[in-house]
């Protein structure tokens, strides 16, 4: 057998693996030749452009939406926020039982009369956009005014505040959210001051807030205090 | 209009970890590549299933885009294609049945706007054309339908070995012709 031969053999075999025509062995051995040799590869690849033109009779057509959900399940399972995964390790060091100081009691009050001057906000969103809390704070009457834009608990769940201070160690619950769109909170001094520089996030818990002190459900929102 | 560029980019930014990059590759190019999907396989939930894994396999496989010397279109139909023809074979489980080996001249080329540049297409149809047009149809059958050696005996009604060595003798006459 002559190189000439060899080489039309060559481009029969990358012809044919192009056109996908080879049965699993015969692929599987000319897979190993293209791991070691540059030139055969390049013959594939020049296969598959020169055919290239073949493809126009695929015609297109828009797969069905679930086809893209689907992926995304596969490629990107529901993960909880690398906070939250902080959150979890944190609550088993016994430091979150120490800092949490007790659910809050919620005031609901009328928020409209009292002179309202905030300089602190958050904007406590949901990555797409299903939740939307606005938090406002008000340092020299210590009232935290929430405005829930967008978005509600699931049936039968609640929504919880949480605060994780700057530098903090663990979230502390700044208690549940009312069904209310509006509502003033008044944080007890340690937390107004640690309020400053800190993250306000939301999670979902079951009725009554989190049994445990720690968010214990999905953290829905998440977002940094800052000075307006 | 997505261009060549952006497809390109787009592949080059999935290589990357780039989610949002692969979403807007999504957007571009499943329409198209569904359409590979759908002509091969010729069944709805299992072109669904083959564009699926195509997608996984991008998004595995994209990093080493970059060095592989394709063009961003040619590289994702050629990875689908394969794809939808490996199920396609899985199906038949190797055997032919005669009645499912569609008439090459009822699905013959039904063309769309070129995304290929028309001088290859002409050139490649030119020298399809210097084949005796059995095995030219031969080729296209291979390419468009994922026909097997084994169909595409069955199709031309000729031994095994013989469409083997007339496709190789083909491949290395039409090379000729595009090289």
């Amino acid at each position: 057998m002559t190189a000439a031969d060899d080489h039309n053999d060559d481009i029969a075999l990358a012809g044919e693996y192009a056109l996908h025509l080879m049965d699993a062995d015969a692929r599987r051995a000319f897979e190993a030749r293209l791991d070691a040799e540059p030139a055969l590869r390049a013959l594939v690849v020049e296969w598959n452009e020169q055919l290239a033109p073949l493809a126009d009779n695929f015609t297109p057509q828009t797969p069905p939406p679930a086809v893209k959900a689907r992926i995304n399940a596969v490629l990107f399972p529901a993960t909880p926020s690398r906070t939250w995964s902080l959150w979890r390790v944190l609550a088993g060091s016994g430091l979150a039982a120490v800092l949490a100081v007790g659910v809050l009691v919620m005031l609901p009050q009328d928020p409209a009369p009292t002179p309202f001057t905030p300089s602190l906000t958050a904007e406590i969103a949901a990555e797409d956009a299903s939740l939307i809390v606005l938090a406002s704070f008000a340092p020299e009457t210590g009232v935290l005014r929430i405005d829930r834009q967008a978005g509600a608990a699931n049936d039968g769940r609640v929504l919880e505040l949480w605060l994780i201070a700057e530098g903090a160690d663990a979230p502390v619950s700044l208690g549940v959210l009312p069904d209310e769109t509006q509502t003033d909170i008044a944080l007890p001094e340690t937390l107004a001051q640690a309020i400053s520089g800190g993250t306000l996030a939301i999670s979902d818990e079951p009725l009554g807030g989190s049994p445990t002190g720690v968010p214990t459900g999905d953290v829905l929102a998440l977002g940094a205090v800052v000075s307006l | 209009m997505t261009t060549r560029e952006d497809v390109e980019n787009m592949i080059l930014r999935v290589g990357l970890g780039d989610r949002a990059a692969f979403s807007a590759l999504y957007d571009a190019t499943s329409a198209k590549l569904f359409g590979v999907c759908l002509r091969i396989l010729n069944d709805r939930a299992e072109a669904e299933d083959a564009l699926q894994d195509a997608f996984v396999r991008i998004w595995q496989k994209a990093d080493s885009y970059a060095v592989n010397g394709y063009s961003p279109m040619t590289w994702l139909i050629t990875l689908t294609r394969n794809l939808a023809i490996d199920k396609l074979r899985a199906r038949k489980g190797g055997n032919v049945d005669i009645d499912e080996v569609h008439d090459l001249k009822d699905t013959g080329p039904t063309p769309e706007a070129a995304a290929v540049a028309a001088s290859e297409k002409s050139r490649l149809d030119g020298c399809l054309n210097e084949l005796p047009s059995d095995r030219a149809d031969a080729v296209r059958g291979a390419y468009i339908e994922g026909y097997s050696y084994d169909e595409l005996a069955a199709r031309f009604d000729v031994p095994l070995n013989t469409m083997r060595t007339w496709l190789r003798r083909s491949l290395i006459k039409l090379k000729d012709c595009l090289s």
